[in-house]
């Protein structure tokens, strides 16, 4: 059976106008497209009259139905600015639900990422200012203060990776064995949750790039390998235990970083060799992701 | 090891020789299932394997060794499995669920899992399994601040969603008071569709009450699968009566009437032989088992 009203551009537009008796019947047996049905009931919100005449169209039950339906949508809302925006933008709406249950998109974890950032980049400006003592240096690649920025390049792209940890790690999901069990693709979700905490991480880490001591092109320099981790922690995920994958590709971050550090050229793991490294990671990662995607799928608990 | 059998009539889901070991600990032992359309009760003391079988039923853990197939369709394969998730309600031993959700939001969150993308449709959805449980005042309710009866209850929500033709619930009734499990029962008897329904539970009432079927699992093996009745007769004539305890009997107890209730091979003296329950026989069945 076909829909009277399949696609109304608003058959109850009209401020003042009421539904016509063969939209109201139409509606009540369920005919009409969705675009219909969201402007009958939201005329229907604010109209006594057409709301008595459905009444009469329906029986008992139907009505009970949609009013439950009606207000389990009001109890479910549609979401703040950021999500109603992202929603005009052409993103799903449902895709935006599920964010909704990404832990570290969280405000407490967006705001302690914030916080560990803003200690070590006013500990690299004390230092730079001479307000605390610390080793004041022109390195190599003839950027004063170098050793200064050292703290921060350790910790930004682990952040990084801790938010996009957060995103995947069943221990931060409580409801990770709903998932599980869910038909929808625990690769997609896992993609889409990393990919915006990723971005979330990566705002902060780009902010206190920018007010640091460093070189102008640090916060860009950032980017490529807090790719690279994420990338292998996800990519080394389908091969190891989650934690273990996220644990050793902070490892193998934190170690030269920390041995360029002790020699005093902290800037070399940002720099081209270090970024054509990351590449090459961030490329393997997504080979090892693509071919092993559906571990993803699995349970992949054990 | 022969096939412990519920039924053959219609092998809706069928296991084969499932092994499962948690470090040295052996969680399943070779067990062979087939479970036809209705209601299963899967009876056993904790640590016996339940909430191991249940996760593999469910497509949520794997087996070291052995086969699923669930309505003909193997988990093994990507697209299967989807498939069997597609037609899969399942409530976990514990629900988790993320603290700042409000019961709607979560049922929204699964139906979401369940690809149920539509709003219009999810909200019908999720206001449906909300009047099957009786929580339809409680959407706007934080979860976090529901009693342990009430989260049961959601959890039993999110199952139902999307009209499921295999139910897995792990321990669906603890948490529940009396009348909420009379409910409860009464909603798993009325599911249009004749699902397959298994549950685990540690009370033998319920299995008597709404099982058709039921499944003893002891420290990870089948001991018994047929109906509650003949889980019942498996104790006939050593279930005894008596005013005095007797030290002889294999399980004693004293029960509401002020007598005790026997299960041994002897009578006590001045004992009366009572008719067995299905808590008889599988309390009959574990120690035999523990005897081992």
């Amino acid at each position: 059976m076909t829909s009277p009203y399949p696609d109304a551009a608003g058959p109850v537009a009209g401020a003042g106008r009421h539904a016509g008796e063969d939209l109201l019947a139409s509606y009540a047996a369920g005919m009409v497209g969705p675009a219909a049905a969201w402007s009958v009931e939201a005329h229907l919100t604010g109209c006594a009259s057409c709301r008595s005449a459905l009444s009469a169209q329906v029986d008992a039950d139907r009505l009970a139905r949609n009013r439950s339906a009606l207000l389990v949508r009001a109890a479910i809302g549609d979401g703040g600015r950021v999500r109603r925006l992202l929603c005009r933008c052409g993103v799903p709406d449902h895709l935006l639900r599920l964010l909704a249950a990404t832990p570290s998109l969280r405000r407490s974890w967006l705001l302690s990422i914030v916080g560990v950032l803003a200690a070590v980049a006013g500990e690299a400006a004390a230092v730079r200012h001479g307000w605390i003592p610390g080793g004041r240096h022109v390195g190599p690649a003839g950027y004063q203060d170098a050793a200064a920025v050292a703290p921060f390049l350790l910790v930004a792209p682990l952040l990084v990776l801790a938010g996009v940890a957060a995103a995947f790690l069943p221990r931060f999901d409580p409801a990770y064995q709903l998932a599980a069990a869910a038909p929808f693709s625990g690769f997609t979700l896992l993609l889409v949750r990393a990919v915006c905490a990723l971005a979330g991480a990566l705002v902060p880490v780009a902010g206190a790039a920018f007010a640091l001591p460093g070189p102008g092109w640090l916060p860009v320099a950032l980017l490529l390998p807090s790719l690279a981790l994420c990338g292998f922690a996800l990519a080394a995920a389908t091969v190891m235990d989650p934690r273990a994958a996220a644990v050793t590709a902070g490892v193998l971050w934190a170690l030269p970083a920390m041995l360029l550090a002790v020699d005093h050229v902290p800037l070399a793991i940002v720099q081209r060799n270090a970024q054509s490294a990351c590449a090459a990671v961030i490329i393997a990662s997504a080979v090892v992701l693509l071919v092993r995607r559906d571990r993803f799928e699995l349970g992949w608990m054990r | 090891m022969d096939e412990m059998t519920v039924n053959v009539r219609t092998a809706a889901v069928r296991a084969d020789g499932l092994s499962r070991r948690y470090g040295a600990t052996r969680a399943l032992d070779e067990v062979d299932l087939t479970l036809q359309r209705g209601i299963t009760g899967l009876l056993g003391p904790n640590g016996a394997g339940k909430t191991t079988l249940l996760s593999i039923l469910a497509t949520v853990g794997e087996p070291d060794a052995g086969r699923v197939s669930v309505f003909g369709l193997d988990p093994r394969d990507t697209a299967e499995r989807v498939e069997i998730r597609r037609r899969l309600g399942y409530l976990p031993q514990e629900l988790g669920y993320h603290r700042h959700f409000t019961v709607a939001r979560f049922l929204d969150y699964v139906a979401i899992l369940k690809e149920i993308t539509d709003r219009r449709a999810r909200a019908q959805e999720v206001a449906r399994v909300l009047a099957a449980i009786g929580l339809e005042d409680r959407a706007r309710t934080r979860i976090r601040s529901l009693s342990g009866g009430m989260r049961q209850r959601l959890g039993i929500a999110q199952a139902l969603l999307g009209h499921p033709d295999l139910l897995i619930l792990d321990e669906p009734t603890a948490g529940l008071d009396p009348e909420q499990r009379l409910r409860f029962r009464e909603l798993l008897s009325g599911l249009p569709g004749d699902p397959v329904i298994v549950l685990s539970t540690h009370q033998a009432d319920d299995i008597a009450a709404i099982c058709p079927q039921v499944v003893v699992l002891l420290q990870g093996r089948v001991h018994f699968a047929g109906t509650p009745s003949e889980l019942a007769a498996t104790a006939a004539g050593r279930v005894w009566a008596a005013d005095q305890r007797d030290t002889r009997a294999h399980l004693s107890w004293r029960g509401g009437d002020g007598r005790w209730r026997h299960i041994g091979d002897q009578p006590p003296a001045g004992a009366e032989p009572v008719t067995p329950t299905v808590e008889d026989g599988y309390l009959m069945l574990s120690h035999a088992a523990g005897a081992r």
